[in-house]
């Protein structure tokens, strides 16, 4: 799966992007047989380069994959995690869905929302926290879960989940370690994890090697 | 008898690495699988009898006879897992990520594929790291890319980062994300397996499955479907969550009866508590309670005569101090939430109902709301039948009512005194 | 043909094509099954739910959407049992917890399905008490085209539209769920050139245009079936008035032509109708200004100066914008009151009149439906035939077909193009010749046209070009398999108006003056002796003194003529110039004596389109002021000439038509107004009928060499005088500038937007540069007949240099 070349249009769509990021691009829309395929990737591209998905984002990725801007408007909107507006350094995000929702979600989300002073939906108004709630993330057996920029932490109380945004507040890492944060915060696991894993989130946005925000964690 | 966590359990720390996996007997069944051909790699799969571990519980090797000539054809392993309560997948992606990659490329030898994509949630950047670098590893070790280990076979996988939506778990919306769309699912027919990715014929298959097929070719298909009973054949991944001890994943021989499973493997109940309800596979599944179910066989017919299902294998158990209608409203505020909005009656329908329960849970629910909570859930699954009837085009709206059915059936008078009192039954009960 | 398959619906035995859908099978068959996103022309989504039904199979009763289940052998239907009423009234208090239920104020009361099936099949009441979602109130979402989210449900018919049919995806759904919206992109609105379309097929009055709101409520319309005249392709509409205005146009669906969609300028031109530039008194033009007269006193002026000239120093140029019986008495009138046989509907600025009208095998819009391979050498059809674009682009994107592009520019069909040939004007024979060689580069597409059936749509790209080049590729066209040949030329009933006879060339019925000469003399009496001039050659008379006079019907030379200067030059040496028209045009402007005369909508009459198919336009509301219809004029000026025309009505004329005219024999208006006619009637009726069979011939033309060569193409939004008029249209009419590709920029030293200077031998013009890097090295493109670009003429060759005062 070779990397594509782009046009002078394509370049000049994503000129004032990161040379990686460029790169990126070429690379991702080499994975597809249609380039329109890699529109959900190139947002998340987006996504580290403007914070959230922007206008001018989306714009971008028209160019690149040959739609419309209310094409790539109407698919980044469908999905819950090309968010629109800007984000705060860490997105905490608790599931409140049934098993967590049963292991007592909610006391961990109002924890969150009112140590961090953010409202479930909110950005601080310092830029370090958005909290959200969200739907099951495939961590029942280790419920209640928070992810903070998708990195998971299992088995969360209340009281932990205050020392978290503590943690986070007071010189969080810049680079988010799922298995640092389930050490200091964590309980119950969905799993064995069995072993550390190397790379953690630098932006919220999945911190997914190819093309998502992963960087190593010390 | 072990066959997807064998490994995982044996070798903590490395399960995951193609030296592990290697030296574990891994990539020896794609070795067999050169030798006996692709049109024997279908028999064993068929004679397996496996059936699809991602919902459907469809047989897989009935499915991959629906694949249509045309080429080119696609293999697409959905890893979309989303459904409340099931964490199986995740597990299989991040500690035995080169178990499915052999299962992707001798699945994809058989078919005739040329191209495979593993479509991951969005929010599992971590069991997507550790199969992007499992498939970097096989191609550097000749599992993948031109010519495997000589064959002139030729194949190719994307890794693919959903952006979070659980409707992409319905295989043609999931196809419909690939091609850059937004995830609605698709009229059938065409089925995938007709016109699929692209337009073109496609597989889509579970994580579950596919990891499951290194075993098959190795051992045989009539060895896996000798396994357990016969319409419930091989092992599966039982995902428990909830109100119980020993929350996990258990990869078990279905036939046992749900209280060898509750009390048994997941330990029982917190505290000694007694077990109220639990949904034996996946928030989509109506309830099981103990009075009716308890002793009854956990296998995918059982399950389905006594109008439930086994679907993703994912149970979850609730004790006696469960709100059964905050319960239930947290469900169907998953299903509104995640409604792609085609249809009208899902669009609506759903979220009319978690605003209906909403006023239950505030203190202004009224007798009327009742019945009407019934009627709007009739309206997307008429009947309310099981298996479901549907006004929409893919299951999620219907899925939506059965938590509505299931506590009208089980818990009316919970419902009614909520809409007396506006506070739950369970604290009642607590304060009393 | 397709095999028919019976099935059963509610008892009733019916039988539909093998591979149709049931809804549709069940309406044809009187059944009609409530919907609101399904629609004939796109492909189905089974989205609303409302069509429901219960098919009886081996595992009991299923209930499924009949817009998406096929039909087969035996199916057995129940649309009326109780658990599809059951879904149906669900579907209906499902979309109405967030409809707002304004009706008394939303354009659609009255004609909207989602008060009609909810009457017919709806709950009678809600059982919603929660707050209903809220949006802001319509916000535009371009110059046309008002957006209402309340009020939408969602159907997807609009964002379909937009995707599937016209190729413009600028609308789309925007999030997920219950929070749903149609809406554009910041920045991109909704400008279409059918968006017209979307507020047709919406289901709800979420789709507004702002030329109808608030006009009129439907249920005080007045309508009639008619046909665009806007372009030369025949586009059914209906067109709908309130108190004797015209508030609106809509698509009418018609098989060969236009599927029931329109341009936005077809849908929109009525405003033209009523604006209050019409001219409603005769004007005489005393000391150079115009003053009203009485038709007498006009009428009599024209009859004594047009009698005091010989005829064949009068010609006449028009009638191509006129219905069939209005061009056949101008026609007659110039050929035996004035007897003058110069005479042109065209303005030089079509093809050959025989080639046009007589070309054999020729193409009708249907065998695009068939046709495996479409070379497209002409104009850019989404500018200039919009509904035919629509018709090629489902060709080549739904149905499969080739499509080879040849265009001096990007053209509107690129995307869905197989293969695309760009050219410098000029070298078009050049490219031509390359094409039925043996050049490798076009090898794939020799093997492409080798696939029959081959459809060639041929005319000019600009207004340069020369005519005889299409005539060229149709001759090369003709030779493939299956080959039929589609020659376009773009006023509204230019090919009715040649098969009356408005040419030198030809006489009524589509045949040639030479071979009708004289068995037209036994109806008509004495005819001018010997071919008359052409549009140009007629302008080169009066200029130089050889023709005196002219009479103009519904044309404007000094704007469409490729010669603007030639054609002010024979307007200004005319001694004396008659027009009968709606509008002072520019050359309206240089007439003597001016008659106003009824158009669109203000008549009935017939039009014969591109393919030769023959529809009935309608009367609908009156013409205003003293206007008169055009054949009353002419045979009123005819008496005062001491002739006789014999047309005493629109329907006598008509009658004489189907007698006179060979390729006219029974095209009646009863037959046009009743059964399959109103589809049209496709000429020749019978084989033989047609007596001109015209081959192209391949002329072997040479290219014109020049370092620039101009593309001097039409813009859908020009400065025409309907669009002009039409004041929603006007304010889309683009800016002129001067199109060139970066490179060229570069080697004349402009940036985007200083001025360059472009001239040739038929004009000049300066205007900001931008660049198209769709343009071939030394192609310029300038859009024809914008205020900005009218003083440039046709020529190809063209120099181009740095304006300003550099």
């Amino acid at each position: 799966m070779k990397p594509a070349t782009l046009s002078e249009a394509e370049m000049d769509a994503i000129s004032d992007w990161s040379e990686s990021s460029q790169q990126l691009v070429r690379e991702l829309l080499g994975k597809y047989p249609d380039k329109r395929s890699a529109v959900m990737p190139l947002l998340y591209v987006s996504m580290i380069e403007n914070g959230y998905v922007t206008a001018e984002g989306m714009k971008s990725v028209a160019v690149l994959t040959g739609l419309t801007g209310a094409q790539v408007q109407s698919v980044a909107s469908f999905y819950s995690m090309y968010k629109r507006e800007e984000l705060g350094k860490y997105l905490v995000s608790v599931c409140t869905s049934i098993s967590c929702f049963l292991l007592g979600a909610d006391d961990v989300l109002a924890a969150i929302e009112d140590e961090t002073g953010v409202p479930d939906g909110e950005t601080g108004h310092d830029g370090t926290f958005t909290v959200e709630h969200v739907e099951c993330n495939g961590a029942c057996g280790g419920a209640p879960v928070v992810l903070v920029n998708y990195e998971m932490v299992e088995g969360v109380t209340a009281e932990k989940a205050r020392e978290l945004v503590k943690w986070l507040r007071d010189g969080g890492p810049d680079v988010v370690g799922t298995e640092e944060m389930q050490q200091l915060f964590g309980g119950a696991k969905s799993f064995d994890w069995a072993v550390r894993e190397p790379e953690g989130a630098v932006l919220p946005v999945p911190a997914f090697a190819p093309y998502g925000s992963a960087r190593g964690v010390k | 008898m072990k066959i997807l966590t064998e490994r995982m359990e044996a070798h903590r720390t490395d399960s995951h690495t193609i030296e592990r996996y290697e030296a574990t007997g891994g990539y020896s069944a794609l070795r067999k699988g050169f030798e006996i051909g692709p049109e024997a790699v279908t028999a064993e799969v068929k004679a397996s009898n496996i059936r699809g571990r991602g919902g459907a519980n469809f047989p897989a090797g009935v499915k991959w006879g629906f694949l249509a000539p045309a080429r080119p054809a696609y293999l697409v392993i959905n890893a979309d897992e989303s459904e409340p309560g099931t964490f199986k997948d995740r597990q299989l992606l991040e500690r035995d990520p080169h178990q499915l990659v052999e299962g992707v490329v001798l699945s994809s030898y058989a078919l005739g594929v040329n191209h495979a994509f593993i479509y991951i949630r969005g929010e599992y950047p971590k069991p997507a790291r550790r199969v992007q670098h499992a498939v970097d590893e096989a191609y550097a070790k000749g599992y993948l890319g031109k010519d495997i280990l000589g064959s002139g076979f030729d194949l190719d996988v994307t890794v693919h980062l959903g952006g979070g939506a659980y409707i992409c778990g319905e295989e043609s919306a999931l196809l419909n994300s690939l091609e850059g769309r937004r995830g609605e699912p698709r009229i059938k027919p065409p089925f995938p397996a007709v016109e699929g990715l692209y337009s073109k014929p496609t597989i889509v298959n579970n994580v579950e499955t596919i990891s499951n097929v290194p075993w098959i070719v190795s051992n045989g298909g009539i060895a896996y479907a000798s396994i357990g009973p016969d319409t419930s054949a091989g092992t599966r991944l039982i995902s428990l969550s909830g109100h119980i001890n020993k929350p996990g994943n258990y990869e078990i021989v279905m036939g046992m009866t749900w209280r060898d499973l509750i009390y048994d493997i997941g330990g029982g109940i917190p505290g000694g508590r007694e077990l109220k309800a639990w949904i034996p596979g996946g928030s989509s599944a109506p309830w099981f309670v103990p009075a009716e179910h308890l002793d009854t066989p956990a296998t995918i017919d059982d399950v389905n005569d006594l109008g439930s299902m086994m679907g993703s294998g994912a149970v979850i158990v609730m004790d006696e101090t469960t709100d059964v209608v905050a319960a239930a409203h947290r469900i169907v505020r998953f299903y509104s939430h995640e409604s792609c909005g085609q249809c009208t009656p899902c669009r609506e329908g759903t979220t009319w109902l978690e605003r209906i329960f909403n006023r239950l849970l505030n203190g202004q629910g009224r007798m009327a709301d009742i019945d009407l909570l019934i009627d709007v859930s009739d309206g997307i699954s008429p009947g309310l039948t099981w298996p479901p009837a549907m006004t929409t085009i893919c299951p999620l709206g219907p899925s939506a009512t059965a938590p509505v059915v299931s506590i009208m059936k089980y818990f009316r008078d919970e419902v009614e005194a909520r809409v007396v009192s506006g506070i739950p039954v369970a604290l009642e009960a607590a304060d009393g | 043909m397709a095999d028919l398959v019976t099935i059963t619906v509610d008892g009733v035995a019916m039988q539909g094509k093998a591979g149709e859908v049931l809804i549709k099978v069940a309406e044809d068959n009187g059944n009609f099954i409530p919907r609101f996103c399904w629609h004939p022309r796109m492909k189905p989504v089974g989205m609303c739910r409302m069509c429901l039904v219960e098919v009886v199979g081996p595992r009991g009763r299923m209930l499924v959407p009949s817009c998406t289940t096929t039909i087969n052998e035996g199916m057995e239907v129940d649309t009326q049992s109780a658990v599809v009423k059951k879904a149906q009234e669900g579907v209906l208090e499902y979309l109405l917890i967030n409809h707002p239920l304004d009706c008394p104020v939303c354009d659609k009361g009255g004609e909207c399905p989602l008060q009609d099936h909810t009457v017919a099949y709806g709950p009678g009441e809600s059982r919603f008490v929660e707050e209903k979602r809220h949006f802001e109130k319509p916000i535009p979402i371009s110059e046309l085209v008002l957006l209402d989210r309340e009020r939408c449900i969602l159907c997807a018919r609009c964002t379909r539209f937009s995707d599937e049919i016209s190729g413009d995806p600028l609308i789309e759904f925007k999030d997920r769920g219950n929070a749903v919206q149609v809406i554009t992109f910041p920045g991109e609105p909704f400008s279409s050139y059918f968006s017209g379309n979307t507020v047709q097929i919406c289901p709800v009055g979420a789709l507004t245009a702002k030329p109808y709101r608030f006009k009129a409520r439907p249920w005080d319309l007045e309508a009639v079936e008619s046909v665009s005249m806007v372009d030369s392709i025949g586009s059914k509409v209906s067109v709908q008035s309130s108190q004797n205005e015209v508030v609106r146009i809509d698509g009418i669906d018609n098989d060969a032509t236009n599927h029931g969609w329109l341009s936005d300028k077809d849908r929109f031109v009525f405003e033209s109708i009523h604006s209050a530039d019409r001219i409603t008194t005769p004007l005489i033009k005393e000391e150079g200004q115009f003053r009203e007269a009485t038709w007498g006193e006009a009428l009599d002026l024209v009859a004594e100066r047009l009698t005091s000239f010989p005829g064949a120093q009068v010609a006449g140029l028009g009638g191509a914008n006129s219905t069939n019986e209005e061009a056949y008495t101008f026609g007659k009138f110039l050929r035996t009151i004035v007897v003058t046989p110069h005479i042109d509907a065209q303005l030089d600025d079509g093809l050959d009149p025989q080639f046009l009208v007589g070309v054999t095998p020729r193409a009708a819009i249907p065998d695009l439906e068939t046709a495996k391979t479409i070379l497209l050498w002409a104009a850019d059809l989404k500018e200039e035939y919009p509904v035919l674009y629509l018709r090629v682009r489902r060709a080549a994107a739904e149905l499969g077909a080739n499509l080879i592009v040849v265009h001096p520019r990007a053209t509107g069909l690129d995307d869905v193009a197989t293969h695309k040939v760009r050219y410098r004007p000029g070298t078009g024979p050049e490219v031509l010749r390359e094409l039925t060689g043996d050049d490798a580069d076009y090898t794939e597409i020799r093997e492409a046209l080798a696939a029959g059936p081959v459809v060639g749509i041929v005319g000019r790209t600009g207004l340069g070009e020369d005519p005889r080049l299409a005539e060229a590729v149709a001759a090369f066209v003709r030779d493939f398999s299956e080959g039929k040949i589609m020659p376009l030329a773009r006023r509204g009933n230019v090919v009715g108006a040649l098969d009356m006879g408005l040419a030198p060339t030809l006489l009524p019925g589509r045949v040639s003056e030479s071979a009708a000469h004289d068995v037209l003399e036994s109806e008509w009496g004495p005819l001018p002796e010997g071919l008359g001039r052409n549009a140009t050659s007629i302008l080169e008379g009066l200029r130089d003194g050889e023709l005196r006079a002219l009479i103009m019907l519904g044309t404007d030379p000094v704007r469409d003529h490729a010669e603007p200067e030639l054609a002010a030059a024979g307007l200004d040496g005319a001694e004396f110039v008659v027009a009968m028209d709606q509008f002072i045009t520019d050359s309206v402007a240089a007439a003597d004596v001016v008659f106003p005369v009824a158009g669109f909508a203000e008549v009935e009459g017939t039009v014969t389109n591109i393919e030769g198919r023959v529809q009935k336009v309608n009367r609908l509301v009156p013409s205003p002021g003293q206007t008169r219809a055009t054949w009353s004029v002419l045979d009123d000026l005819a008496r005062r000439m001491d002739g006789n025309l014999g047309a005493t009505a629109a329907a006598a004329i008509a009658k004489e038509i189907t007698g006179v005219a060979p390729a006219y024999h029974g095209v009646t208006w009863d037959a046009l107004d009743w059964g399959d006619g109103r589809e049209g009637l496709l000429l020749p009726l019978a084989e033989g009928v047609q007596h001109l069979e015209y081959i192209p011939v391949d002329g072997q033309l040479a290219s014109v060499d020049a370092r620039y060569g101009l593309h001097l193409g039409r813009v859908l939004y020009d400065d025409g005088v309907r669009v002009r008029m039409s004041p929603s249209l006007a304010a889309l009419r683009p800016e002129g500038a001067v199109f060139l590709n970066a490179a060229a920029l570069d080697a004349l030293g402009l940036a985007p937007g200083s001025p360059a200077v472009v001239e040739g031998a038929s004009g000049r013009v300066e205007l900001p540069v931008a660049v198209d890097n769709s343009l071939g090295d030394g192609t310029v493109y300038v859009p024809a007949n914008l205020e900005s670009t009218r003083s440039l003429g046709a020529a190809v060759a063209v120099t181009v240099s740095p304006g300003g005062d550099a």
